[in-house]
């Protein structure tokens, strides 16, 4: 190859190493021209479906392009997330990632890991809470956790399948003495009928899921695995507080992107999210289902999804 | 009466110039979405759900009631006049259906489908409009053993269709139930079959399954056996039935209505496994039960009555409770929640004049079906003049875009190939292919109910039988598998005498 025909192909790939450069720059700041895809991880109706329904449509005013919901279930939200991480990491498609996802990772399912999302932000954060119907003989945690206490394995808790955060919860109750059976319902409809129905003693569940059931009285807050009290339940004990040390398996809700999406990208969908969720349509939805928190975003975020992953992982090996 | 009340001002909302016309609206949709093969009425109220922001929530629920209401029944149109079913719950509607479209008597089918789905829909209406509180306390009684003894009595009732082959037909059903257990356990989380493929662990959604075994299958049949679909001349003299054609299968429809209520209040059944019951049961109590599948009017009068007694009843746990029972009634819960209304026992004290506005626009929506349902018939009718290759590469289309719809997912198109593959493979050796759909359907809540069942009574294996509904349910189900093998097993007992006795002489 001659000095001149080198010299050639050197400028052309540097002058097209620039123009993709200032083309990717031009992306960023004309970012966004064309509708975004919010990937909805579960089906219609479920509580992730509501929280990306909610969220993308609040978004669509600060980004100014309307934000279409899909539906991609299947695989405990694994599915919906494969399509997150194949599809370009351009910011146009977002999608909801969520704890329960995350905790099937522990048990083996999907082949996703933290490293492959850029979370936007921590939206919705609640705890989970031991309910029982309003007819239930046991009134007051003491009271559930005595009998049980005294009759293992007798009393039946409904919740959302075996190696989930549900099952952690049991499983560090029965090593404290409270042992009760796990009865999985993976239709949320049937989780909640039957122990309204008194066919299961107790539910496990956070409460911005069954807000209607709780405003009608039908079932009752016994307890609620966290440090602190719920502002919106004063009344009901932590766990912490009846001795038994069971935290930190809050339910969390996520909006996450592909990782490697460009960074100028990420910090506009990301102040996007923070002015949905200061909205007051947001501040009314998430008080509807008791999951309001200041949002969580960058690194934080990110560590917030591995240790919750570790905690499950090494929680499920012991 | 302050229900009377309360539903005349429900009816006088209802009948507002907006609500009347959302009502409307969502009937057409509903309908057209619903013969089209391919889009289920789930899939049509997944889509119109954004559009249900801009509403008022009880525009909203009038609009997804209405879709719902004509979506359940449209699937029998394109199941009636191509045997290609457009919803699950209209599969069967083709086994005497079709048949008597084959016949030439498709308008007399058609008007016997939308009258009975009318009144099998109308009563349901009627029934959460009045006794929606009692019916709410009987879905209570029923717990995860019940839902698995109707699941029971759902494939049992397939031997029913099996009419002479019951070997083949059970090789169909269990691969059914084996198609049915790949992806994630519904328990444990766990990944089967899937072979390490992400995309396998999702599993394999029967609507899939039947859009390829039925639309794609019996399009590829239609265009290699060159198939002529046209109206015949002589089906034009053949008049829609009258009065008296209706009155004759009034058993079948009252027997397919008390069903359908019954099955569609229970969470999670709906309308497939009611359908289906519906057939099976009317097949053993109907006198003409043996020339089922001929084309008899009651074999499809009686699940057509209760796939639309499922609707009214459904949407009882719903608004009582706040419990969905069903894929539709979830959307229709994420419509209501996404406005801030929590539907449930409060709804009633709080808003009762929403409530039962929903109701009056439930019992319009079931009236105004019939004429939605024969205009839209006529439309199709219409469309079958087009030659069978276009018809067919349409058809095509709208299933692999249905495939698509069922949750965004492109392995699910490729899925439903391989079905329609199959599908006409299977049909051209005379293997049945729908105890195969049914059993991916009932198979995996079978296994669900099973498995939540054994929990929830701490391992007790004897829970099936010591609960009374649950044991009468079951008893059902087995006195069922006797009276129908019963004929085939008197044939082979008085055969052999009669073979033997040749080898005496």
């Amino acid at each position: 190859m001659t000095l001149n025909a080198l010299l050639k192909a050197a400028l052309t790939g540097a002058g097209s190493a620039a123009l993709i450069a200032s083309a990717g720059m031009a992306a960023a700041q004309e970012y966004p021209e064309r509708p975004i895809e919010m990937v909805v991880t579960f089906g219609p109706g479920g509580g992730a479906d509501l929280m990306g329904r909610q969220m993308g449509r609040l978004m669509e005013k600060p980004l100014g392009v309307s934000i279409p919901v899909s539906n991609v279930a299947g695989a405990s939200g694994n599915a919906g997330l494969t399509r997150l991480r194949t599809d370009p990491a351009d910011g146009y498609t977002m999608g909801t990632l969520i704890s329960l996802t995350v905790a099937s990772w522990a048990s083996g399912l999907g082949d996703s890991k933290p490293e492959d999302f850029q979370v936007l932000a921590v939206v919705q954060n609640s705890p989970s809470f031991l309910f029982v119907p309003a007819s239930s003989p046991y009134q007051t945690a003491e009271d559930l956790f005595a009998y049980a206490k005294e009759n293992p394995g007798e009393l039946t808790v409904a919740t959302s399948g075996y190696g989930t955060q549900d099952d952690v919860t049991l499983k560090l109750l029965a090593r404290d003495g409270v042992q009760m059976e796990n009865v999985p319902f993976q239709a949320p409809g049937e989780r909640y009928a039957s122990p309204i129905g008194g066919h299961t003693a107790v539910l496990y569940e956070e409460p911005g899921d069954v807000a209607q059931f709780l405003k009608a009285g039908q079932l009752k807050p016994l307890v609620v695995f966290s440090k602190e009290r719920h502002p919106s339940f004063p009344d009901v004990p932590t766990s912490v507080e009846l001795g038994y040390d069971i935290s930190g398996l809050d339910n969390f809700r996520t909006v996450a992107v592909r990782a490697g999406t460009d960074p100028a990208i990420v910090e506009k969908l990301q102040s996007a999210v923070e002015e949905s969720v200061a909205s007051a349509e947001w501040q009314t939805f998430c008080a509807e289902t008791y999951s309001c928190i200041q949002p969580v975003t960058g690194e934080e975020a990110q560590a917030m999804i591995r240790d919750f992953l570790q905690l499950i992982t090494d929680q499920l090996a012991s | 009466m302050q229900t009377i009340d309360l539903l005349m001002a429900g009816f006088a909302s209802a009948f507002q110039i907006t609500a009347f016309l959302t009502v409307v609206a969502g009937l057409l949709v509903g309908v057209i979405a619903g013969a089209l093969p391919g889009i289920s009425f789930v899939n049509a109220m997944a889509m119109a759900l954004p559009f249900t922001y801009a509403m008022n929530v009880t525009h909203a629920m009038l609009f997804l009631g209405g879709i719902y209401v004509g979506g359940v029944f449209g699937g029998s149109i394109s199941a009636i006049m191509i045997n290609v079913p457009g919803t699950p719950a209209s599969l069967p509607a083709t086994w005497d259906g079709y048949a008597m479209t084959k016949k030439g008597q498709v308008k007399r089918a058609l008007t016997i489908a939308v009258t009975a789905s009318a009144v099998g829909g109308l009563v349901s209406a009627l029934l959460l409009t009045f006794l929606s509180a009692p019916f709410a306390t009987f879905a209570m009684k029923f717990s995860q053993p019940e839902f698995f003894a109707a699941t029971v009595l759902g494939l049992v009732s397939v031997i029913a269709i099996a009419k002479d082959k019951p070997v083949i037909t059970m090789i169909s059903l269990l691969s059914g139930m084996a198609i049915g257990t790949v992806g994630v356990d519904p328990l444990y989380g766990q990944a089967r079959f899937s072979f390490g493929i992400p995309e396998v662990e999702s599993g394999i959604r029967f609507v899939v399954v039947m859009i390829g075994l039925f639309a794609i299958g019996e399009v590829v049949d239609l265009v290699a056996t060159d198939r002529d679909l046209r109206p015949r001349k002589a089906d034009g003299k053949v008049a829609g039935a009258s009065f008296r054609d209706i009155w004759n299968v009034k058993g079948a429809i009252a027997r397919g209505t008390a069903l359908g209520c019954m099955i569609g209040v229970i969470p999670g059944a709906g309308a497939t496994p009611g359908a289906v019951i519906a057939y099976g049961v009317e097949k053993q109590v109907n006198p003409r039960g043996k020339e089922f599948g001929t084309g008899i009017e009651a074999g499809l009068a009686a699940p057509e009555a209760a796939k639309n007694a499922t609707t009214g009843a459904a949407m009882v746990p719903l608004l009582t409770l706040g419990i969905p029972g069903s894929a539709a009634t979830a959307i229709m819960l994420a419509a209501m929640m996404l406005q801030g209304v929590n539907p449930g026992p409060l709804l009633f004290i709080m808003d009762p004049s929403m409530v039962y506005t929903i109701f009056a626009a439930m019992i319009i929506a079931n009236v105004l079906m019939i004429g939605a349902g024969v205009g839209v018939a006529q439309m199709f009718s219409t469309l079958m003049r087009t030659p069978p290759a276009i018809l067919a590469g349409f058809i095509v289309i709208l299933s692999l875009i249905g495939a698509y719809g069922v949750r965004n997912n492109i392995f699910d198109v490729y899925v439903c190939l391989v079905f329609g593959v199959i599908g006409w493979a299977m049909k051209r050796v005379g293997f049945p292919s729908a105890p195969l759909v049914l059993g991916v359907i009932l198979g995996p809540l079978a296994e669900r109910y099973f498995l939540t069942s054994i929990a929830n009574s701490r391992q007790d294996y004897t829970v099936f039988f010591t609960r009374p509904i649950s044991a009468t349910i079951l008893s059902l189900a087995l006195i069922f598998v006797l009276w129908s093998l019963w004929p085939s097993v008197r044939t082979r007992i008085g055969r052999q005498p009669a073979q033997a006795k040749p080898k005496e002489r």
